[in-house]
């Protein structure tokens, strides 16, 4: 049984359809991220299940009762804003304590609920601050102190991460992660970063013009890309042209591919996609994988990693990146080498993407 | 839907109530217009004439009052202008500490009652007034000035009351212009002047054009003041209407005037909100 | 950076001006505490007959009265009625919200002379002239525009979500109004609430074609008691008026900063 369940859920404004009849489920505990690009239809689904937009069309259950009419304060929620709306003329105690006073709490029970929840975001004793006198950080952990203190069913999060600067970002994101776990409270994440979706979900959502293009685990998500919008829109991949012809891959040329994926009809063309990531960089070849010969365009050092853009036959280009410390770190301009992709990594997805 | 039922229970009371006892009034004022009044009998029923409207262009104390309306709407604009510009300019660009003080000192005479104002007015400019008094006791003149029933008098009391909003609109339009613009031009080698006239001056101009505006169709307006300080000879368009329904009981003429002084205020107005938006569409 | 101060002749010119602005008042005041009748510049002699003769006398009694009771009473309702009518046009809940918000400010624009005739010769009509009630409506029209424009801009500077925020929390409609938007546009309505006032208690264009003469307001006698020439009683009541209006404009600095709002 699912915790939060949605059933060809629909939004249309006017001609657009923004929505386009996406179901899922959720099951109690889960921790589930929709990854998308801006418009894609993630926010909208998130706005749907708090009750603040109604849908033109499907269900929506939260705990197996339909919801889908119900305003947002019947709903039993708690959602975590983008510009964390926090009350600016209430205290950090009187914004967490808000909820809580809805359902009647009052007294020593409600002082030491907030307490809990304050305690519970590592912010006890900020109670009678005002959120100006907070940093964004701090902010945020109110928020989502406010979110999880009247202990709601499902928990909501719109981009929570998105205006803190990079470091306090990795923070906060185990910081989460820990938190619904203690909690264990069904959870809907909406982000664009692909590393937070990956990170903090046991299952992710990719959305991409208001339809699901595939709702796995984030290894699965990574590794067995459903569609090519998928495989373009995780990770770091290179995507090249090829055609089919007597059962294999070819970039043109002579440079043949192996490849797990299965392949169209003979002569077909087809978009492969390899991540950088994938792709072994070696001065010399080893073992089965496909060795594809190619000289080195440009390099560039990034700290842990170096990137390589390197020049293969049929004029096509790869980017590779390596270890800062491994063997492949020091290879120059002009260098010929070797590059070697194992066949469950050449990524064939039938239809050409749109870039 | 329930919203549209929350909205019509939200906004309906104040509709019933301004539908009720203002634009039904306002509608109900043209009928009269165009009735015939027969001094004595009253508005003569079921008549209908274009009079009252082509007395006010034909007849020569009409038309009188009509023009010096029109003429001391454009003379106390001209007159806030120039007195509010510094003070403006002042508040804005001078020192932040006296920032607050002139602001309030601004305000105060606009909070403060438009009557009161004008009896202020008074008491300096009679025959007997403190003005003439002074002017006496020191010998400049023998025989008190004439400041109040006249042109003097309107002026200087409706350049007073309104001087305030133009302040405020010049503020606001001053606080738009980066001082940065002022200073690439100073350092491009434009003289203090020169800045003043090729830069602050045109950046001002839509918070210009909003002020006179204002100030006209208030001007033009005015009841309370034009009649303390002008008295029951120096008519203008609001005195006359006030004085058609109180004093000469001639509702067709007075409604007459009535709208045709609306309408000359709802057609600047509509005219100048086109212009900004064509500004605004060309910035 | 060059540092582009007022020089010393605009200077003195703006502070001529903001002096020019005090005038009025300060004869007034003056002219309420002088002993002859006619302010001489200095004034001869201190008084406070004037003031006394302004609480002995129960024309301006009744008229303060009338003028505080009308100008409070105003305010109420236009509060009550312009913030819920706002709130309908800010929500976009009713539609041609442009056109309607258009017809609660035009009181604004239509000369308040025009506003009284047209007053006088409905109330006439329906036979309703006289009475507090057509005075007290009247005023609600001309006041409204004020609260409108006060509580629309304090509005639309809410951040939309922190009502939403409100409303997951498990608040109604109501109690999210209550405790978020209502304290969140308070400063706003104060100043709107303070100009409301203010017009009420200052309107002569209006009240002087549907006040009866159980009605007349300060303004109106005021008004009326100068074709009769300077009296200095009526020198006492301004200052009085004076005094109550620093000190409103002191307290409304202090507790919402009101400068910003005007």
């Amino acid at each position: 049984m699912s915790n939060l369940s949605l059933d060809h859920v629909v939004k249309r404004y006017g001609d657009l359809t923004v929505v386009k009849d996406v179901s899922l489920g959720i099951k109690e505990g889960e921790f589930v991220s929709l990854l998308g690009p801006s418009g894609c239809g993630k926010t909208t689904i998130l706005r749907m299940v708090a009750g603040l937009i109604e849908p033109s069309g499907g269900a929506i259950r939260i705990a197996s009762t339909d919801v889908t009419r119900l305003p947002p304060n019947k709903r039993n929620i708690g959602l975590v804003f983008q510009s964390y709306a926090l009350f600016p003329h209430m205290t950090v105690f009187e914004n967490v304590a808000f909820g809580l006073r809805r359902k009647g709490e009052s007294g020593t029970t409600l002082d030491g609920r907030v307490n809990e929840a304050l305690a519970m975001v590592r912010l006890p004793g900020y109670g009678e601050r005002y959120p100006r006198q907070l940093s964004g950080g701090q902010q945020q952990r109110v928020a989502m102190a406010r979110a999880i203190a009247p202990r709601p069913s499902v928990l909501l999060f719109d981009e929570p991460l998105s205006n803190l600067d990079a470091k306090l970002r990795d923070e906060m994101q185990i910081e989460l992660k820990r938190l619904q776990r203690e909690l264990g409270i069904t959870t809907l994440f909406v982000t664009h970063d692909q590393g937070e979706a990956l990170s903090l979900s046991d299952r992710v959502c990719v959305m991409n013009d208001g339809i699901i293009q595939q709702f796995a685990a984030p290894e699965d998500v990574y590794r067995r890309p459903a569609t090519a919008f998928v495989a373009s829109f995780i990770g770091k991949p290179n995507r090249l042209k090829a055609t089919v012809r007597g059962g294999r891959l070819t970039l043109g040329e002579g440079l043949d591919l192996r490849t797990d994926s299965a392949l169209g009809a003979d002569g077909s063309a087809t978009d492969v996609f390899i991540r950088q990531e994938a792709i072994n960089l070696t001065p010399t070849g080893a073992d089965d994988a496909n060795r594809i010969p190619g000289t080195i365009a440009l390099r560039s050092f990034s700290g842990p990693q170096v990137q390589y853009v390197i020049r293969i036959a049929g004029g096509h280009e790869l980017v590779v990146e390596a270890a800062s410390s491994g063997t492949a770190s020091h290879l120059e301009h002009g260098q010929p080498v070797t590059l070697e992709v194992r066949p469950q990594d050449v990524l064939v997805l039938g239809e050409s993407v749109r870039s | 839907m329930s919203q549209m039922r929350t909205g019509l229970l939200l906004f309906s009371p104040l509709l019933l109530v301004l539908v009720g006892a203002f634009v039904i009034p306002l509608i109900l004022l043209a009928p009269t217009s165009f009735q015939e009044y027969q001094p004595g009998a009253g508005i003569a029923a079921g008549s209908f004439t274009l009079e009252n409207y082509i007395r006010i262009v034909a007849d020569d104390y009409y038309r009188e009052v009509v023009v010096r309306t029109l003429g001391l709407g454009v003379a106390v604009t001209l007159a806030c202008l120039l007195l509010g510009y510094p003070v403006a300019y002042l508040i804005v660009r001078g020192n932040p500490r006296w920032r607050l003080a002139l602001t309030l000192l601004v305000i105060f005479p606009l909070m403060l009652n438009l009557v009161v104002r004008s009896f202020g007015w008074i008491v300096l400019l009679t025959n007997r007034g403190v003005v003439n008094n002074l002017l006496i006791d020191l010998g400049v003149i023998e025989t008190p000035l004439k400041l109040m029933f006249n042109l003097t008098g309107v002026m200087i009391g409706l350049t007073h009351i309104y001087l305030p909003f133009m302040v405020l609109m010049l503020v606001a339009a001053l606080q738009n212009v980066p001082r940065d613009v002022e200073s690439a031009a100073a350092t491009l080698g434009s003289s203090r002047l020169h800045v003043f006239r090729a830069v602050t001056l045109p950046l001002t101009a839509p918070g210009i054009i909003a002020g006179s505006i204002l100030v006209f169709v208030l001007t033009i307006s005015a009841l309370v003041t034009p009649r303390m300080l002008g008295g029951p000879t120096y008519q203008v368009m609001a005195t006359l209407i006030y004085d058609e329904y109180m004093q000469l009981l001639d509702w067709p003429s007075g409604s007459a005037l009535s709208f045709s002084l609306a309408l000359v205020t709802i057609l600047i107005i509509w005219m100048s909100s086109r212009m900004t938006k064509r500004w605004a569409g060309l910035a | 950076m060059i540092e582009q101060r007022p020089g010393l002749s605009i200077t003195t010119i703006a502070l001529l001006v903001v002096i020019f602005l005090q005038i009025p008042v300060i004869i007034v005041v003056l002219a309420s505490f002088s002993e002859t009748s006619y302010l001489t510049i200095p004034p001869q002699g201190w008084t406070l007959k004037w003031f006394e003769a302004v609480f002995t006398s129960s024309n301006y009694l009744a008229a303060i009265k009338n003028s505080l009771i009308l100008a409070v009473g105003a305010t109420v309702i236009s509060l009550v009625l312009g913030v819920a009518a706002s709130y309908a046009l800010f929500r976009k809940m009713l539609p041609g919200s442009e056109a309607l918000t258009s017809l609660l400010m035009s009181p604004l624009i239509i000369p308040s002379v025009v506003i009284g005739v047209a007053l006088l010769q409905y109330f006439t009509l329906v036979g309703l002239r006289g009475g507090f009630l057509v005075l007290l409506i009247a005023h609600v029209v001309i006041t409204v525009p004020y609260i409108v424009r006060s509580a629309l801009a304090s509005l639309s500077g809410i951040d939309l979500s922190v009502e939403e925020a409100a409303r997951c929390l498990g608040a109604n409609g109501f109690t999210t109004f209550r405790l978020m938007t209502l304290p969140l546009i308070k400063p706003g309505l104060v100043a709107g609430a303070l100009f409301s006032f203010v017009t009420s208690m200052e309107n002569v264009p209006v009240t002087i074609f549907l006040a009866g003469p159980r009605e007349t307001t300060l303004p109106i006698l005021i008004f009326t008691s100068v074709e009769m020439g300077v009296d200095p009683s009526v020198a006492a009541v301004s200052t009085i008026l004076i005094i109550a209006t620093v000190a409103v404009l002191f307290v409304a600095e202090r507790w919402t900063g009101f400068h910003r709002f005007v």
